[in-house]
Parts: C-alpha cells; sequence; structure tokens
C-alpha cells in the first residue's frame, strides 16, 4: 500500500458563534495508529467531517498528499480515505457482501455497477477482517460487532490508504470492542493509516500507537500514549479522577478513584 | 465470485426470465379477453402484415384489425408501460427517500395531475389537453417542491417530503374546489372518473404521448440504479464512498417524477402499484436496486396487465383501475407489516 499523507493545518470550525475546533494541527501517514481522545462535544464527529471533505473549516486547511481535500472531485478522495461510522441499521436489509460491494463504488468510474473483479476485492476484504463465513446473511441480522467488522470490510475494499473510524467500539459488548480494536491494529501493521476516535483510555494504552487529545476545541497532548496520557490529562477530558497504574508487563491501565 | 455469488446471480437470471415469460403469456391472454377475443394466432398474423407491409389475410377482418390496434394493443401496452413505470418510481422514492413506505406520488405528481386533469375537464377540454394539462400540472407541482424545499431548512430529505405533503395538499384543495363548482350532471362524473384511474379510454396517440418520458426517465434509473444502493444509506457514508449525492439524487427525483407523471396523465390516479411490487419484488430479488429495479419493471407491467384484464372482463360495466388496485393492494400491506422479519 503506498502511503498516503494527511496533514491538518490549523483547522479552526464554528457553527455559528460556537467555535468547535480552534487551530488544530496534526499529520499522520504510513501506518499510524491515530486515537482521537475527547470527551462528547468536543469536535471530534466535526474533525473527521472536515477530513473527509464533507465540512468546510473557516479557516485552515486539511491537506491530502499536499492537495486541499475540498479540491477532490467525491470519487478521487475515496479512493484516499474511507469513513467507517458506528453500527447503525440501514432501512433496507442488504447482505453482507452487497454492503462490503458498495465500497468498490468509487473504483468503477461513471455509471458502471461493480463486476467480476470488484466482487473478487470485496470477497478478499471479507477475508482480511475474517467475516468471509457472513457473506449471505443479512446485515441488519448480525450482531453490532459483527457490523462494524462488515463497515472496516467495506473501508478495505474502497482501497483507500486512510480510513477514519468514529467511535468503532460504541454500541458494543467488550468482547466484540477488542476484537475489532486487535482487528484494526493487525490492519495498521499492514500499511493502513487508521484515524479513531474513542471515549476509553484505556483502549488508547492497549491499542494505540499515537493519541491526539483534543480539549476545548483545541489540541492537549499528541505523542505516544505512554507518555502523553496523564492523570492531569484525563481529568481535563474527561473531569474524572483516575490512577494511572503500571502491571508486571509494564502496561498502563486506568484505574478510576471514585 | 464465488460459487454462492454466481447461484445467487443464476436465480435472478432465472426469475427475470421466468417474469418475462409469465408477461408474454398475460400479453396473450389479454388479447383473447373481452368482448371480442383475439386468438394469438389472428394477433401474430395481424401484427405480422402491419409490421412487414404484407397483404391483407383474408382471415381476419376489418372490424378486428380495427379493435386490435386502436383499442385492445394501445390498451394492453399502456397497462405495461405504467405498471412498470409507477412501480420502478416506487422503488425508487423507496430508495432515495431511505423509507419503505414511500410512494410515486409522495411529492405530489398525482394531486398536480390531478387538479391539472380536473382543470382540463372542467373547461371542457378534449381528451388530449387533459393529458397534456395533468402532466404539465404534474411537473409544475414537482418542480414547486424543490424549489421550495431548497430555500427550507434542516435535514434535505425531510425538506423535499414536507414540501411535498405541503404542495399536495394545495392540490387536493384546488381539484375539491374544482369539483365543487363543476357541473354535477356531466362534468362533476367525468372529474370524479377520471381521479378513479382507469384505461378505458385509452387511444394510440396516449401510448405515444407517455412513450418518450417514460423512456427519458427508465433510462437514468437504470443506469444509476447501483448508486441508489449507496444513497440508502446516510449521506456522509454515501459520498465518503465516492458517490455525489446530491447529483444522484436529484437526478434519480427528476427522473422517477417524469415517469410518474408521464403514467398518471394517462391513467389517472392508480395507487398502491408502487407500493406494491417493489415490497413484493424486494422479498424475491432482495434490495440490491442493480436486480430490484428491473424485476420490479416487469413485476409492475404484469401486475397492472392483470389488475388492467379484471378491471374490464369482471362485470359488464368497467371497474376503474385504481379501485381495484387498493382492494388488493391495502391486504397484501397488511400482510406485509404482520408478516415476520424480513429476510435477505
Amino acid at each position: 500500500m503506498s502511503g498516503t499523507s494527511i496533514d491538518v493545518k490549523d483547522l479552526s470550525f464554528s457553527y455559528g458563534d460556537h467555535l468547535v475546533l480552534d487551530g488544530v494541527s496534526f499529520s499522520a501517514s504510513n501506518g499510524e495508529l491515530l486515537c482521537v481522545l475527547g470527551p462528547n462535544g468536543v469536535g471530534k464527529s466535526t474533525l473527521f467531517n472536515c477530513i473527509l471533505g464533507l465540512a468546510k473549516p473557516q479557516y485552515g486547511a486539511v491537506l491530502l498528499d499536499g492537495k486541499p481535500v475540498a479540491e477532490y472531485p467525491a470519487r478521487e478522495l475515496a479512493l484516499k480515505i474511507a469513513y467507517v461510522p458506528q453500527s447503525h441499521a440501514p432501512t433496507f436489509n442488504y447482505s453482507v457482501f452487497d454492503m462490503v460491494l458498495m465500497g468498490t463504488t468509487a473504483r468503477v468510474g461513471g455509471l458502471s455497477a461493480p463486476g467480476a473483479e470488484q466482487m473478487q476485492i470485496a470477497e478478499e476484504a471479507l477475508e482480511r477482517v475474517g467475516i468471509s463465513h457472513l457473506r449471505t446473511r443479512g446485515y441488519l441480522q448480525i450482531s453490532g460487532g459483527e457490523r462494524q467488522l462488515t463497515l472496516i470490510a467495506r473501508a478495505l475494499a474502497q482501497n483507500a490508504d486512510v480510513v477514519i473510524m468514529d467511535e468503532p467500539t460504541a454500541n458494543l459488548d467488550y468482547g466484540n470492542q477488542l476484537r475489532v480494536l486487535a482487528r484494526v491494529r493487525d490492519l495498521t501493521r499492514e500499511g493502513l493509516t487508521v484515524i479513531q476516535s474513542t471515549h476509553n483510555p484505556d483502549h488508547a494504552f492497549l491499542f494505540a500507537a499515537r493519541v491526539l487529545a483534543l480539549v476545548g476545541g483545541k489540541v492537549a497532548a499528541d505523542g505516544k500514549p505512554d507518555e502523553v496520557v496523564t492523570e492531569q490529562l484525563i481529568h481535563d477530558l474527561y473531569g474524572v479522577t483516575v490512577r494511572l497504574t503500571r502491571s508486571e508487563s509494564g502496561a498502563i491501565r486506568c484505574e478510576p478513584l471514585l | 465470485m464465488r460459487a454462492t455469488e454466481k447461484q445467487k446471480l443464476r436465480g435472478y437470471s432465472l426469475l427475470v426470465a421466468v417474469m418475462a415469460a409469465i408477461l408474454v403469456v398475460c400479453v396473450l391472454i389479454s388479447f383473447a379477453l373481452g368482448r371480442f377475443p383475439i386468438s394469438p394466432r389472428e394477433l401474430l398474423t395481424a401484427l405480422g402484415e402491419k409490421l412487414f407491409k404484407l397483404e391483407k389475410s383474408a382471415d381476419i377482418t376489418e372490424q378486428l384489425r380495427a379493435i386490435l390496434f386502436n383499442v385492445r394493443l394501445p390498451r394492453v401496452l399502456l397497462a405495461c408501460m405504467v405498471g412498470c413505470c409507477l412501480s420502478v418510481a416506487g422503488a425508487a422514492y423507496q430508495g432515495v427517500f431511505q423509507n419503505p413506505m414511500a410512494a410515486p406520488d409522495i411529492l405530489g405528481a398525482s394531486s398536480g395531475a390531478a387538479a391539472g386533469a380536473a382543470l382540463a375537464i372542467l373547461l371542457e377540454l378534449s381528451a388530449k389537453m387533459v393529458m397534456l394539462f395533468a402532466f404539465g400540472a404534474s411537473l409544475l407541482t414537482i418542480s414547486l417542491v424543490m424549489l421550495i424545499s431548497n430555500s427550507a431548512r434542516g435535514n434535505r430529505v425531510l425538506r423535499i417530503i414536507l414540501a411535498g405533503i405541503m404542495v399536495s395538499s394545495l392540490c387536493n384543495a384546488a381539484t375539491s374546489f374544482i369539483k365543487l363548482v363543476a357541473d354535477p350532471n356531466d362534468v362533476l362524473p367525468e372529474i370524479t372518473f377520471w381521479l378513479m384511474g382507469s384505461l378505458s379510454k385509452t387511444k394510440p396517440e396516449n401510448v405515444l404521448f407517455a412513450a418518450f418520458p417514460m423512456a427519458i426517465g427508465l433510462i437514468p434509473l437504470l443506469l444509476l440504479r447501483w448508486r441508489i444502493n449507496l444513497l440508502t444509506l446516510s449521506d456522509s457514508e454515501a459520498r465518503s464512498m465516492g458517490v455525489n449525492v446530491s447529483f444522484v439524487r436529484v437526478t434519480v427525483i427528476v427522473c422517477a417524477t417524469l415517469v410518474t407523471a408521464a403514467s398518471v396523465s394517462v391513467s389517472g390516479l392508480i395507487g398502491w402499484v408502487g407500493l406494491v411490487v417493489p415490497h413484493l419484488m424486494r422479498r424475491l430479488v432482495g434490495n440490491n436496486y442493480r436486480h430490484l429495479l428491473p424485476a420490479s419493471m416487469l413485476g409492475g407491467a404484469i401486475f397492472l396487465l392483470i389488475v388492467d384484464n379484471v378491471s374490464r372482463n369482471l362485470l359488464k360495466t368497467e371497474i376503474p383501475i385504481g379501485i381495484l388496485t387498493s382492494v388488493i393492494g391495502a391486504p397484501f400491506f397488511i400482510w406485509l407489516i404482520t408478516r415476520k422479519k424480513e429476510t435477505v
């Protein structure tokens, strides 16, 4: 996979008078797993919408390989960057295979529909995520974790280098959260660049190579989780007091003090 | 492509072939039904001599030719065309509005056509003008809906549907007013009959009139049908997968409206087809629009042709087809909402 670099430069966004993002800058490339930490309403989704070209920032820019996302036509943008929404329930029940096949739409130009080649790609994407056995099941009949994996397979079928994931573990049970995150981590080891948002600091310690913490629309920390996520930062982010403990294996865990 | 995909594709191809065969059989039966039955042999002979400009066969009377070409053939064709278009429009609207209950009249195309037709009948214009008024008023209504929805605020899909409800309501008020002032002896019954929907007055020029806008609308819908799948998801998902969401949505709405307007202007208000047929087809071929739209075209044609045959043959006098589609459609929907969960 050739690396697409993504540069967010001095990004500011406001809804009316309400400033949501205030001079956010960072960059990511080459198989990084960037975890965006922040409380509800801090602007994580807005940041993602700006990166995906769905929202236009008032100041600053998002550059993909040096070119602003606003200048990409929808189809070219889709070939560079994919989006994995929270697992949802669409109006109509599609088979898991059809859902993944939709990811290949940007690869077939103009008015054509995916053909045998794209079906092969969808097949491979299902295999990479490890859900080939679900291919004929209805998307509305599988579990939340399986839906999330289906959406990740769809992003792989899109063949973009960068994948934006909006809280991939929201609404999932404990086991599914860990399974989905482990799968995402494996994919970044294969060269995929992933930017995902999360509420859970433990997930950042467990899986993220890098953490970007947003407080009040500003970047409060950017770096390796072990280095930048402190008890003070978690207090600033979520308003709760925690103690960070190091286990015998050297892993850091978050222990809430209630 | 793995074996299961091939199997599925083969199943779909088989279904399309079977439905096409059923349609052909239904067409042949339709000619044989009625006060002047036309056998398949007579039909083919008459068609052959017309198409290939052969000598007129002595077996066929001029009366039979007149009935075949001026009455039966246009009516059979129109029933197929209208059924096909209303079903496709219903399926398309359901997709772009992410609403399984959307029908071809959701944006007011039918209400607009009804007001236009009622006005033309009130002014005692010719049948041709009634058709043109209905078509024009229908398109005007949708333009108004799109114009209003563009300047309204909020969720785009909701805006269009709300604008549609408002404008339809206005059109219905206009139709009611026209009925109020219409002469109850001759004009009012004619308006009422038009509103009930019927193919009984079909003439060759109706078919020719409707064919052009129907073709113009159907072709883009068929070309865009894979992309309609993506529009049934959220806009941000569809866009992030490389679909120009607003362009595809507006194109689909315009095309679906065009075929609806063309249908309504020649047939009056025929309800339920656009709701019942797509849902039946979803059960048979799944929700993938790549298979759903062609299946709906065939299914709609078969359905309306059969219903029209019932409407003209069941009783001595015609039963307006709109009444029959409601009689079939409503129980179907009761079944649909009470059945077990849908599977792919």
